[in-house]
């Protein structure tokens, strides 16, 4: 029974796959979950932040602040947020693929690139991409400190010209089951970009009108520390997105994986009864035969 | 009922505080300022110190550094909703012993490795300090008093 060997010692190989994969998914399920707690609870502040930044942008009128005035735009700075570790389906094809359709939009002018994840630093470099720094020790769960020398650094070269717009290339944790790559513009912030974002978070009630605010100390310090805040803030938030998308996208390869196991075990197993079925029923009518050329 | 303030406080990591108060006490850039309800709108910056949201005789102390406050009117003009986003901020019942052990700790590493010149990200090695040393200094503070948590 040489087929039927080889056909359990399949099984066991496969059942040992489906092993190693049910307790990734349930690692990355537990990882989602804080994942998406941190996520939600770092909405309420963003959501907020934009507010209280759209109640200010409408004072924008002649600023020096180099944060909120628009240049043309000759260089642009993209942020590319993938993960450390692979195993999460299409998860961080799905975002290089994003940001290499933007390199081909924008044609004509320079694309620099940080990256932030080892995957997409590998893939970039694959591409000939100019990467000008890569943070690749982002924790599983990143917390604001983790984020402050990413941030910074942004802020730093953005405030020194080198660059004209920043954009970060995340995926957008919509549910578990579905994550939504995005390439947003994070610097310099300008009042349409406020509303329609604030529209598509919808996580605040609309905001009535003008109010007459009183600004302490003064309006161009206040905007100027805010502004810095909160882009910093968005850089954090959007990093906490696509690690909730990662987790979750590696929970959903990891199902996939050992729903396909469990399958691929139920037909091995059919197949290895049949094969000692037909085993025996052929000894049977061997030995039946055996039996009457005796008598 | 009387007419009340919406406090909301908020840092990058959570919502610490979320409740209907009489008065707030916030120390700005500019010095403490407390608010009462219908405050004219305002915008200002949070300094680091103690933030004491008063309700009835109750008190609620927490522990502040850095950020942003606005108050407003609210929609159906009933009071003011006070929206603070701060950078750090955490109860003063939330701070355990344990923690203000670590604080003084790593306040005091952190001073020592400022002394040697060792910074290299003075930004954030500036606001880790701040925390460190508000948390100790406000849980100092607030020690043997009583209040709400």
């Amino acid at each position: 029974m040489a087929a039927g060997k080889e056909l359990k010692r399949r099984i066991k190989s496969i059942k040992n796959t489906k092993k190693i994969t049910k307790a990734m998914e349930l690692v990355s399920a537990s990882k989602m979950k804080r994942a998406i707690a941190a996520t939600l609870a770092s909405r309420a502040y963003a959501g907020y932040s934009w507010e209280v930044l759209q109640s200010l942008a409408e004072y924008v009128s002649e600023t020096k602040n180099p944060f909120l005035t628009v240049k043309p735009v000759e260089r642009i700075l993209v942020v590319l947020v993938t993960s450390n570790r692979s195993l999460c389906g299409g998860y961080n094809a799905q975002i290089t693929r994003k940001a290499v359709a933007f390199i081909r939009e924008n044609e004509g002018k320079t694309v620099d690139f940080i990256s932030i994840g080892s995957k997409g630093e590998s893939n970039l470099r694959r591409l000939g991409q100019n990467i000008i720094a890569s943070f690749n020790d982002m924790s599983a769960t990143p917390k604001l400190s983790d984020v402050y020398p990413v941030a910074s650094f942004i802020l730093d070269t953005f405030k020194k010209g080198e660059y004209d717009r920043v954009c970060i290339a995340y995926t957008d944790f919509v549910s578990a089951l579905t994550q939504v790559p995005r390439i947003s513009t994070i610097l310099p912030v300008n009042k349409e970009q406020i509303i329609s974002d604030i529209a598509e978070m919808r996580t605040v009630e609309t905001p009535v009108g003008k109010i007459d605010y009183v600004f302490e100390p003064n309006y161009e310090t206040l905007m100027a520390s805010i502004v810095e805040k909160i882009a910093r803030m968005r850089v954090y938030q959007m990093i906490l997105e696509s690690t909730a998308s990662e987790h979750s996208a590696r929970m959903m390869a990891m199902k996939n994986a050992s729903d396909a196991a469990g399958e691929m075990i139920e037909d091995l197993t059919l197949a290895f009864n049949k094969a000692r079925q037909a085993g025996i029923t052929q000894e049977i009518s061997e030995i039946s035969a055996g039996m009457a050329s005796v008598s | 009922m009387s007419k009340q303030i919406k406090l909301k406080i908020i840092t990058p990591e959570k919502t610490i505080f979320e409740e209907m108060v009489d008065s707030v006490s916030i120390p700005t850039t500019e010095g403490e300022i407390t608010i009462l309800p219908h405050h004219i709108p305002l915008v200002s910056a949070v300094a680091s110190g103690d933030i004491v949201a008063r309700i009835g005789a109750d008190v609620v102390p927490m522990a502040v550094s850095g950020g942003f406050l606005e108050a407003k009117p609210l929609t159906d003009g009933s009071g003011t909703e006070l929206a603070i986003l701060a950078d750090f901020a955490e109860r003063v019942g939330d701070i355990s012993e344990d923690v203000i052990v670590k604080a003084k700790a790593r306040a005091e590493e952190l001073k020592a490795m400022k002394d040697k010149g060792e910074v290299i990200d003075f930004e954030q090695f500036a606001a880790e300090l701040e925390r460190s040393l508000t948390r100790v200094r406000i849980a100092d503070k607030w020690r043997g008093k009583k209040y709400r948590l």
